[in-house]
């Protein structure tokens, strides 16, 4: 082992398992005839004990209570703060889920009533063709029913309700122009939405000079 | 003798510091996930087993008992903001609380190349110093004082880095293996910074002897 390698390995000789036994060894035989090295040794042992002493000399030094002090008071401000924020977020989470709901259901009213509104719109136009449809019926040749927009001049009347069959022969046909919500004055039923219409009628007139029967007229334009 | 159980360094495992048992419930661990909840006693206990072994680390590492306050200081603040910053699987709670001494460390040096001389103030006030043996003289102490006084000096006048790695393996008597795992460095490189810091110190302190014995020896 040379000057350089001893060099190398004397900080680590006195020291447990830094080195191991064969170069311990080696470096000691090289110690034992080299007085440069070995003055290299004795004064490294010296910085050590120094450095040791250095050591000892701030063994026991400890952060002042101060700063334990300074630390758990952080730790407080920053656990309160923690808690302040969890509770601030809970609160925030809490009041958005109660404004969702409150929206769910707000939306689901709403439906419901515009489903319900449909089904009534539904039931009453239902209901509405269900009676033209029986007006059709009870018309027979569909003459005054609240669906009839056409009639003829074959002399299909139809008595009007109340009135008591007559004598035709010398009856008059007189035709008149009207509004077909005036039939409902003659006791027959009318489709409201087309009451405003106007049409063409033949009325049977008898000898009493009241309508005994009626029939739609072809408009003549 | 040498206190083991604050030494963070010597800490292996979790609470398992130096020769003494640890309660389970009292693992370093356990009381930074009980800090993290709110736990103050906790928290206080884990400064107290860390903060002995990080004040001396930073104050050889800094020369400044008040550099050294401000360090440990926020290293348990760090911990205070960011408790979840620890991971188990990258090591002990002790190891992270190092490599965040050895960073503010690292910063501190870079801000204040270099401090003032160490003058370390017990608690109650008084100096730190050098214990009065019955066999010294008061002009022993005070040629042992001094000669404290320039070892310091040389110590802190070492490079961060060779400074570091003096402080670890000769003042705190790591080996080099903690040593290594402490500053998250090969083993190879901690020697050498050790190899070059020992050669600088060795020459500053003959140099600051009045007969450099190397010196002598040459002749």
């Amino acid at each position: 082992m040379n000057c350089e390698q001893v060099e190398a390995i004397v900080p680590d000789l006195d020291r447990d398992g830094a080195a191991d036994s064969l170069e311990r060894a080696a470096a000691v035989a090289h110690l034992s005839h080299c007085p440069r090295c070995a003055a290299l040794q004795e004064s490294w042992q010296a910085a050590r004990e120094e450095l040791r002493a250095l050591g000892e000399e701030t063994l026991e030094a400890r952060a002042p209570a101060r700063v334990e002090m300074r630390l758990r008071q952080e730790f407080r401000t920053r656990h309160r703060t923690m808690v302040a924020h969890r509770a601030a977020v809970v609160a925030a989470w809490a009041l958005a889920a109660a404004a969702i709901l409150v929206g769910a259901i707000s939306s689901w009213n709403w439906r419901q009533a515009r489903n319900l509104e449909a089904e009534k719109q539904k039931m009453a136009q239902s209901a509405l063709a269900a009676r033209e449809t029986a007006a059709e019926q009870n018309q027979g040749s569909g003459t005054f029913s609240a669906g009839i927009s056409v009639g003829d001049d074959s002399g299909d009347f139809t008595p009007l309700p109340g009135t008591v069959p007559d004598e035709t022969e010398e009856a008059a046909i007189l035709r008149v122009r009207m509004q077909r919500s005036s039939l409902g004055a003659l006791g027959l039923p009318v489709n409201e939405e087309r009451a405003g219409e106007w049409i063409q009628v033949d009325l049977l007139v008898g000898n009493d000079g009241l309508p005994q029967a009626v029939r739609l007229a072809l408009e003549e334009n | 003798m040498r206190e083991k159980t604050e030494r963070a360094p010597r800490t292996g495992k979790d609470g398992v510091a130096g020769e003494t048992r640890i309660a389970p419930q009292d693992r370093d661990d356990l009381l930074l996930r009980r800090a993290a909840k709110g736990d103050e006693e906790a928290f206080a206990l884990l400064y107290r087993r860390h903060q002995g072994a990080l004040y001396r680390f930073a104050l050889r590492m800094t020369g400044s008992a008040w550099g050294a306050e401000e360090i440990v200081q926020d290293v348990f603040m760090t911990l205070i903001r960011a408790p979840k910053k620890y991971d188990p699987e990258r090591g002990s709670v002790g190891a992270l609380l190092f490599g965040i001494a050895r960073n503010r460390v690292m910063k501190h040096l870079e801000r204040k190349p270099r401090e003032v001389a160490l003058e370390e103030k017990n608690e109650d006030g008084t100096g730190a110093g050098i214990i009065l043996q019955d066999s010294f003289t008061p002009a022993m102490w005070v040629e042992k004082r001094e000669r404290m006084h320039q070892v310091r000096a040389a110590v802190l006048d070492l490079p961060a880095e060779f400074r570091e790695a003096v402080v670890m393996c000769e003042l705190e008597e790591m080996s080099y293996e903690e040593a290594a795992q402490m500053t998250g460095c090969p083993i190879g490189t901690i020697r050498s910074r050790l190899h070059r810091g020992r050669a600088l110190l060795l020459a500053k302190l003959e140099m600051l002897r009045d007969v450099p014995r190397r010196m002598k020896v040459a002749r």
